[in-house]
């Protein structure tokens, strides 16, 4: 019997792994679910380029194996038969036809998918500006009401249908952009301002990650990118705009003591800027750009000892006793 | 000689990562922790940069004089690394560092404070500049 089920185990192995395979393409981080039109500009070229590419590698192969049979049968015969170059001359002229066409379709294909992505540059657009630290990154939006820039960290939401402007700029290293479902990959390099369009077609989570190797903690810098209706996109930016609800307890005079220089809560003394905004840190996602989810046992065991959970971070492991501790995540956990 | 003396500067940045950076005042001027930050220049400039974060420099600038100048290699309290890393937690009346910065923060800022007579002038004026672009409180804009 066990035997048996070892057997249909094993018949199970070669159909797992196209399985597996397919079932990455529909994921939320893969350039093959795009869900923008830029996104979809560059799917259609990558699968213009596996086609003709893939064409071209057939004919290769094919013209390889047809050389080689006919030469078997060359040589039992006689070696003296005059050497006819016609065939060779038609042969030669064949390839660099298809080679030629070839490139040019990829050329026409890139130029095409290149326009794509500039056509959205004479719209007016939405700003957000986003800077890669290590290992996280510093989102900000312009506040429609009042025209100043609102502050968030490592989750982006964009509004579906729109087109909005992404710059691109870094506080450290080089880090790249990259949301495979809904943006091409670009660096994001000291001292420079890189511009993205993105106009997103489907709504949903999406996730982006650092595209460009940045330190120790690389791995750790994910983005989680959220498409929304626009009617829930500006109720969720009016709510990002609002300062922090006075909260209940200790823990904030804690915070603006502990955490103050670095973090910031608008609407209370906290006011740092070198790490994330925390204002409105429990509607997030995910902690430290996706290393944790966004529980109360992860945000506790962050604040406890963030070098053992991600070694290298900025934050410091801030010495609070059990009980300031609780209070801190308590406060954190009500920045909603 | 350029490359020896270029291979001899390897290791002074090295960054180790741990996950149990001190999280204790350091136990006498002896403590074996000390060299670990006062001989590495990473956790040097990791203070310099907490050094202009928390404010320091607004007492401790480059023209302070008397006791508030840092660079002159004169210590009221005794130079040692502990008399220097209590100094900072405990003799500064009314800003409490103790509490508001972390251990291993108040470990980097002592090696950077005792290697400060060691900074000519033009490397404090570079470190300055480099930290320009960093945000530091609400008047930094972006990077530049």
């Amino acid at each position: 019997m066990a035997w048996s089920a070892m057997k249909r185990r094993i018949a199970l192995v070669p159909g797992a792994v196209p399985a597996a395979l397919t079932g990455a393409c529909a994921g939320i981080q893969s350039p093959l679910a795009p869900a923008s039109d830029q996104a979809f500009a560059l799917h259609d070229l990558l699968i213009l380029m596996t086609a003709v590419c893939g064409l071209i590698y057939l004919l290769v192969i094919a013209g390889l194996v047809w050389s080689v049979l006919r030469a078997r049968q060359h040589a039992k015969r006689a070696a003296a038969a005059p050497v006819d170059d016609s065939a060779l001359d038609r042969s030669l002229i064949a390839s660099a036809v298809i080679i030629v066409t070839g490139l040019t379709v990829l050329i026409f294909g890139s130029f095409l998918a290149d326009r794509a992505l500039l056509a959205a540059r004479a719209e007016k657009a939405m700003m957000v500006r986003v800077t890669g630290h290590q290992w996280w990154w510093r989102i900000e939006y312009r506040n429609p009401a009042t025209g100043r820039w609102v502050e968030t960290a490592n989750e982006l939401h964009l509004p579906l249908g729109r087109t909005t402007r992404v710059e691109l700029a870094s506080n450290d290293v080089i880090h790249s952009f990259w949301v495979p479902n809904v943006s091409g990959k670009i660096d994001m390099i000291p001292g420079r301002r890189n511009m993205l369009d993105l106009t997103p077609r489907r709504s949903g989570w999406f996730r982006g990650a650092c595209a460009e190797f940045c330190g120790a903690q690389h791995a750790h810098m994910a983005l989680d990118v959220r498409v929304d209706d626009p009617v829930a996109f500006d109720a969720w930016l009016a709510g990002q705009a609002e300062a922090a609800r006075k909260a209940q307890g200790p823990g904030e005079a804690l915070f603006g003591l502990h955490c103050g220089s670095c973090h910031a809560v608008r609407g209370t003394p906290a006011n740092g800027r070198a790490g994330p905004d925390l204002t409105h840190f429990a509607a997030r996602r995910s902690i430290a750009a996706g290393t944790l989810p966004m529980t109360r046992g992860a945000l506790q065991g962050w604040i406890a000892q963030p070098q053992a959970l991600k070694p290298g971070t900025a934050m410091p492991a801030v010495p609070l006793r059990p009980a300031e501790a609780d209070a801190v995540a308590s406060y954190l956990a009500a920045l909603r | 000689m350029l490359i020896v003396l270029a291979l001899a500067g390897c290791s002074q940045e090295a960054r180790r990562l741990v996950p149990g950076p001190p999280q204790t005042a350091p136990n006498g001027n002896a403590d074996p922790r000390i060299p670990a930050y006062q001989e590495n220049l990473y956790q040097i400039s990791q203070g310099g940069r907490y050094f202009a974060w928390y404010g320091c420099s607004a007492c401790h600038g480059e023209d302070a004089a008397g006791p508030a100048n840092l660079a002159d290699g004169d210590w009221r309290h005794g130079g040692g690394f502990a008399n220097v890393f209590a100094v900072i937690g405990e003799r500064h009346a009314g800003q409490d560092y103790a509490a508001r910065t972390p251990v291993e923060q108040r470990w980097q800022l002592t090696a950077y404070v005792r290697d400060l007579s060691r900074h000519h002038a033009e490397k404090r004026r570079r470190i300055m500049l480099d930290q320009k672009a960093e945000p530091q409180g609400s008047a930094w804009l972006g990077p530049q």
